[in-house]
């Protein structure tokens, strides 16, 4: 500590008796792993959305209405655009720094919804959402999908083509729900599509609803990994059921913390300058009536959209009042069975295994067969619905007609996970029988093999 | 392995620690970051504000961002001592039965608190009523476009279409005139080749056994269907790929719709402009319950 901040410290100190706390969390140790850095980064990310998003909203403007754009584009000089667009327009092309901050942004969404699914996947391969984390765990399942709810609104925002075309998507799938379909529609869009108050709308979401929501539900994520204390790798000679060890928080876990930072944003800035995130005057406005051809969502929606392509045509019940459709089942009901499923999955661990007590080592996927199986075939799942959302892409690249390409990930999206699961636990449990293990019920028993009985 | 107990620590158990020695090296590398750092950032700044490209003023933001982080961890790795610690986890302590709140309250009949609890709940119930204000009641919105009997075919750009001005295999996306862009009432016209029309096509809403208008609002999402496969007239909706056959009705022939496109009654007026005869007949785009 700098002479400065140490005065500074004690002032506040003398006012507010902080010394204990401060020294409490200070002395507080940290494990390390490279995995442990995702949701790090991810906080780094949604921090610097916050900043550039701030200064993007004192430029954006929220409604739909036509303005002849005057600036210095030439795409788009001279032509009548809906001020969404136009103010993107003038943003990125008229505005010193614009462009910068709007890459930066959108650069950073992207890195944001990328760590939050990889940690994610760490915590569900190595399993910290045992007791007694399952409450984080949920915690972190709400986080996703405000993650999912700001990037849709976010890039839904600029009212280019395939932002419209997401949103009248999003329009018919609210349509989809049986018997109240066509009120909650009219009502969360303020009538029938497209409206003008969508953008307005989406933009207050976006803004204020989706980033307090966001940020409340990091404080309290963070808080309870702060109560309960990170989980950790087994270690030999070291009994991680009833130590935690690792790097004090200061100083070694914040120089980590401030070098990664530094090193995300460094990277962020890279990006921005080698890749041209969410280069509007590629899409052209959103025309009611026209949409180019690749009309995909962005990539953290692809799983969603691939289920929405290669569906089986079904529509059955009474039109206009109760009807099961597609778009409902593949759009609504099937996210919501994986969300659920994925909710449920520690007390279905723990129920298989008849799991006992408190667990704060982490384990190895490979030696829960269960564990292993599920998640490769979930994942698999997931990443062969998000290929088959670029199934004309994919058609037009090997030349393989569009109905060959949508029957192959039809098939391939049932048999492929199932063969993978199975296939994984298969190895799994032939692992666990040649290391003459079972799978521990209690962490005392899985401790034993790190520390001598 | 050092086992550190000394006194001097004893908030933190420290289990091992390593001591750099000062290095002149890593000091050069902090001062040679810091150098670097500071002078991207000042790059950065008068890049910016001298308007250059964003490919010098971005490349100065990030290598100053990274210069700046490389000093800061070499700084820390030569500051403090590398030291391994552990906290105690304290699993499974006994469970603190004792009642949180130092006042319990007295005895009396559990009617008074379910009354008011009902009566909560109840209100909590009412409050989400004004959500119905958030928009339209739907009405006929969805059931109707704005096609009428003798609503002429126009294109984006408000012009009128005679039979003769559509290229043959080729499509049109027509609004009905003076409801341009009204999303609900796009329509596609089609001018078919050499193909005969056949069932369910509405042969009384065809032109000169050659011109067919349908819906473009697809059945299935809601995008527009834009793509026509002369090969097979086949009509193409770009999102998921739905397809429909334009000689034949438009039924779905592959892809995830499970509805036809509707088909525009279509005539011709005294002028030789293609006219609607009427609305739609069927619902027009996705299912709605």
């Amino acid at each position: 500590m700098t002479p400065l901040f140490g005065k500074l410290f004690d002032q506040l100190d003398e006012r507010l008796r902080l010394r204990t706390d401060a020294r409490t969390a200070a002395n507080k140790v940290f494990p390390s792993n490279w995995s442990f850095l995702l949701g790090e980064v991810a906080l780094f990310s949604l921090v610097i959305l916050v900043l550039t998003g701030t200064f993007l909203t004192f430029f954006y403007r929220p409604n739909v209405e036509a303005v002849t754009y005057a600036g210095s584009n030439p795409v788009f000089a001279g032509r009548t655009l809906p001020a969404a667009f136009e103010s993107i327009v003038r943003l990125s092309s008229d505005v010193n720094g614009g462009l910068l901050f709007r890459r930066l942004h959108r650069g950073a969404s992207h890195l944001f919804i990328a760590t939050v699914v990889l940690h994610m996947l760490r915590i569900m391969l190595t399993g910290a959402f045992r007791r007694p984390r399952e409450v984080n765990y949920f915690v972190g399942i709400g986080l996703l999908t405000l993650a999912f709810g700001a990037g849709f609104t976010g890039y839904s925002l600029p009212y280019d083509s395939l932002a419209g075309t997401g949103i009248r998507i999003a329009y018919s799938e609210l349509l989809s729900l049986p018997l109240i379909g066509d009120r909650v529609a009219f009502w969360i869009f303020g009538g029938a599509f497209p409206t003008g108050d969508v953008i307005p709308r989406f933009f207050v979401l976006h803004v204020m609803v989706l980033p307090a929501a966001l940020l409340g539900t990091v404080g309290l994520h963070l808080f309870i990994v702060y109560r309960q204390k990170h989980t950790q790798f087994p270690r030999m000679g070291v009994d991680g059921h009833t130590l935690v060890l690792g790097k004090p928080l200061w100083p070694l876990q914040f120089a980590e913390s401030t070098t990664l930072f530094l090193w995300t944003g460094g990277l962020l800035a890279a990006t921005a300058v080698l890749i041209p995130w969410s280069d509007v005057s590629l899409l052209g406005p959103y025309v009611p009536g026209e949409v180019g051809n690749n009309a995909q969502p962005d990539w953290f929606l692809f799983w969603l959209e691939g289920a929405l392509r290669i569906f089986p045509p079904i529509e059955f019940g009474i039109p206009g009042t109760f009807i099961i459709s597609g778009p409902f089942v593949a759009g609504v009901v099937l996210p919501g069975l994986i969300f659920t499923f994925l909710a449920a999955y520690p007390f279905i661990e723990k129920r298989v295994y008849g799991l006992e007590g408190e667990w704060h080592v982490l384990q190895n996927p490979l030696e829960i067969p269960l564990r292993a199986g599920v998640m490769l075939g979930v994942f698999s799942g997931l990443l062969i619905l998000s290929a088959a959302a670029t199934n004309d892409i994919l058609s037009r690249m090997f030349g393989i007609p569009i109905e060959a390409m949508t029957w192959f990930f039809r098939v391939a999206v049932i048999v492929v996970p199932v063969v993978l699961g199975v296939g994984i636990a298969r190895y799994s449990r032939g692992r666990l029988r040649r290391r003459g293990l079972v799978v521990p019920t209690s962490e005392a028993e899985e401790q034993q093999r790190y520390i001598a009985a | 392995m050092s086992d550190d107990h000394e006194p001097t620590r004893p908030h933190l158990r420290v289990v091992s620690e390593e001591t750099p020695p000062p290095s002149q090296a890593n000091d050069a590398l902090v001062i040679g970051s810091a150098i670097i750092a500071a002078l991207c950032g000042v790059g950065f700044a008068v890049g910016l504000v001298l308007e250059t490209s964003i490919a010098v003023y971005g490349t100065a933001l990030a290598l100053g961002l990274l210069a700046l982080g490389f000093g800061a961890r070499r700084y820390f790795s030569d500051l403090f001592p590398d030291i391994e610690a552990v906290e105690p986890r304290h699993p499974e302590q006994d469970a603190d039965d004792e009642p949180v709140a130092a006042i319990a309250p007295l005895e009396r009949r559990s009617v008074l608190r379910n009354a008011l609890i009902g009566a909560g709940g109840v209100f909590g119930v009412s409050l989400l009523a004004p959500v119905p204000s958030l928009g339209p009641a739907p009405g006929d919105e969805l059931k109707r476009t704005d096609w009428r009997r003798g609503t002429r075919l126009v294109t984006t750009d408000g012009e009128p279409i005679s039979a003769e001005n559509v290229a043959t295999g080729g499509v049109a996306t027509v609004w009905p005139e003076g409801s341009i862009n009204n999303e609900i009432s796009a329509v596609i016209l089609v001018r078919v080749g050499d193909a005969r029309f056949r069932q369910p096509t509405n042969m009384e809403w065809i032109v000169n056994n050659e011109l067919v208008a349908y819906s473009k609002v697809c059945t299935h999402a809601g995008c527009p269907v834009g793509l026509f496969r002369e090969q097979d007239n086949a009509l193409f909706c770009p999102c998921h790929q739905s397809t429909f056959d334009a000689v034949r009705g438009a039924i779905p022939t592959f892809g995830p719709t499970a509805r036809a496109l509707p088909q525009l009654p279509l005539g011709v007026d005294e002028e030789g402009f293609l006219i609607a005869l009427g609305d739609f007949t069927e619902q027009v785009g996705p299912a709605y319950g």
